[in-house]
């Protein structure tokens, strides 16, 4: 009866996004919806955030850390996992959000309220969040795209079941693809958030068909900007590691990230990359790894050791702290960075497909899986995907 | 393990608040600490030392002085389990200092958290300069009603002929680097050494307290060599600057 489009809506998991101007910071378990107008290094944070595995609490205090007087509006929606129930918060006008539940949608206002507005309820099918002005020619006839996780513009923005009880949620979904160059003056007046519209017609409108997925590779993140973003294209070049949350060293308290007068945050970071090394071992990149002769670490904070490993080197070809390889920030998100950390020798690095490079000291430089790092002695140091 | 604490000054009863310190290290010394969890255990300590120390502030303004606020700095160093080795954990909080000395070079491994350090990482002062700096006594983080209590970690391994120095400004406000590490060099005993250092400073007139702490390592045979100052070096020619 559908289309046989690929059914990647499975009710909880998935979101479906209508490209436009706010910001949406999306993971498999928790939605972000926030203002155009809000802080870009804000954001990048926040997605750096949630793509480390932060949890629905930990994503909403680091929201909340500057205080509500500079966030006019957001939506933030934790999907249900382990039986835990929706939590849907909504502040300010700005968009309208409904909540599809057994008896009925449900629409949450939250123009009245000070702060926000929660709904909290394990009776819920889906959510769907409209943007005020969407709809008025911005991302009409370029329709709601799947996925999974990213960080992206968005105008409207949906989860779960979120048509009438009687349709599949698939059906809403088979719009144009996104052509993102020219979208498409919308032929079809009708398409309404929670309206169907008519999918044969909008498939015949537009030959390809929808993405099944962003094109990122399964289970590695996502890159930091997928596809479907809008043009903004000098957002990735913004982000270079001064929009790390952590002070930029020109002010005198340095401000952690967090609420204040509270520890910061632990560094949740998954593995980017797993380092196989010559004399055998394995080391996973999820922190800042420190490798040399007899490697020192230098000036971390209790939620960020780094770990420390000592490989042998009987000539003494090896630096005492040799390199550094850590998860990349900013437009290295994702990957690991290795420095050279001023050792005697140097340290060469094949990149795959590449001729070998001297690394220059202090300057990180992205790792590709299959990259090769030589320390001298006869140490080299694999780069694969973590966990492989 | 080794702590110095420097209560503040010119703030209320910075005597007490180092007293804390010293008490709540104490305490985990006795009751011991699981090596492996690294700088964790300093932290909880440090938020135990916190905690206290707000109660104190919170006592003394319930009891009229409305704008109480007790602060110290700490320094520390421990010994922990990382990856098979035994290694030196360091943390710094304040002004104090750590430093390190081997093959006669004395460095300093904590950065300060101070106004006039501030200074010199943006360039505004040279480091020269910040020794004469009229506000060069400002901290900026600490333990105390300071806002962020947050402490550097610092990890070394462990090196026989390597001595650590722990001490406080009144130390390093009144002699150069280059008389303490003479000093240092001039002696094979720890505590003979701390007490130069020490006597050094006080008759520099210093009328801040001076503290000092020298740890050395025993019972190590001297492995092969270590070239961390020159590659430290190395990094310094190359970049232009010391990392």
């Amino acid at each position: 009866m559908t289309e046989a489009e690929a059914p990647e809506t499975p009710t909880a998991s998935g979101w479906r996004i209508t490209p436009g101007s706010s910001y949406a910071v999306l993971t498999p378990a928790v939605g972000l919806v926030l203002p155009a107008e809000i802080d870009r290094s804000r954001v990048a944070s926040l997605w750096q955030l949630a793509d480390g595995g932060a949890s629905f609490d930990e994503l909403l205090d680091a929201l909340l850390a500057e205080g509500l007087s500079t966030l006019s509006a957001f939506v933030v929606i934790g999907a249900p996992t382990d039986g835990e129930p929706w939590r849907v918060l909504v502040r300010g006008a700005a968009q309208s959000v409904t909540v599809h539940g057994a008896e009925g949608a449900h629409s949450v206002d939250a123009s009245v309220a000070t702060t926000w507005v929660e709904h909290t309820s394990a009776d819920v099918r889906g959510v769907e969040v409209t943007l005020a002005g969407a709809g008025a020619g911005a991302g009409v006839g370029v329709g709601p795209v799947a996925i999974e996780a990213g960080l992206l513009r968005v105008d409207g923005l949906a989860i779960g079941e979120t048509d009438e009880p009687d349709e599949t949620p698939d059906t809403p979904v088979a719009t144009a693809v996104p052509a993102f160059e020219e979208p498409e003056p919308a032929p079809e007046p009708e398409l309404e958030d929670d309206d169907l519209g008519e999918p044969t017609q909008m498939w015949a409108a537009s030959a390809p068909e929808p993405p099944p997925a962003p094109p990122t590779p399964e289970p590695p993140p996502a890159p930091a900007f997928p596809p479907p973003t809008e043009p903004p294209t000098e957002f990735p070049s913004d982000l270079d590691d001064e929009t790390a949350a952590g002070g930029d060293g020109s002010e005198f308290a340095r401000e952690p990230a967090g609420i204040p007068g509270q520890q910061q945050p632990p560094e949740v970071t998954r593995a980017v990359a797993t380092l196989k090394f010559s004399g055998g071992e394995r080391v996973d990149v999820d922190r800042v790894v420190l490798i040399g002769r007899a490697p020192e670490a230098r000036r971390f904070t209790a939620s960020e050791q780094p770990q420390l490993v000592t490989v042998k080197s009987p000539m003494q070809e090896i630096s005492a702290t040799h390199v550094e390889v850590r998860p990349g920030s900013g437009v290295d998100h994702g990957s690991a960075v290795v420095t050279d950390m001023g050792s005697t020798n140097g340290t060469v690095l094949i990149q795959p497909g590449l001729d070998p490079e001297e690394l220059k000291p202090g300057i990180a430089v992205q790792l590709l899986p299959g990259a090769v790092i030589n320390l001298g002695d006869g140490v080299t140091i694999t780069v694969s995907r973590p966990g492989s | 393990m080794f702590v110095v604490a420097d209560g503040m000054g010119g703030h209320d009863r910075g005597d007490v608040a180092s007293r804390i310190v010293v008490e709540e290290f104490t305490a985990l010394a006795q009751a011991g600490y699981d090596p492996h969890r690294g700088s964790a255990v300093v932290d909880e300590v440090l938020a135990r030392c916190q905690a206290r120390i707000a109660e104190y502030d919170q006592r003394q303004r319930d009891g009229g002085a409305t704008s109480f606020s007790a602060g110290t700095t700490a320094v520390v160093a421990l010994l922990v389990e990382d990856a098979g080795e035994t290694k030196w954990l360091l943390a710094n909080l304040g002004d104090s200092r750590i430093y390190r000395f081997a093959g006669e070079q004395l460095e300093q491994i904590s950065v300060d958290h101070s106004l006039v350090q501030e200074l010199i990482e943006s360039g505004e002062i040279t480091a020269d300069e910040a020794t004469r700096h009229p506000e060069r006594h400002v901290i900026t983080r600490a333990l105390g009603g300071f806002g962020t209590a947050d402490a550097d970690y610092f990890v070394l391994p462990i090196v026989a002929e390597e001595r650590l120095l722990l001490c406080t400004d009144g130390v390093t406000g009144m002699l150069a680097d280059d008389y303490i590490a003479e000093l240092l060099a001039g002696s094979e005993d720890p505590r003979d050494a701390a007490d130069r250092v020490v006597t050094a400073a006080v008759r520099a007139g210093g009328d801040d307290n001076a503290t000092a702490v020298v740890i050395d390592v025993v019972g190590l045979s001297a492995t092969a060599s270590f070239d961390s100052d020159e590659q430290r070096s190395s990094l310094e020619q190359k970049l232009g600057a010391r990392p």
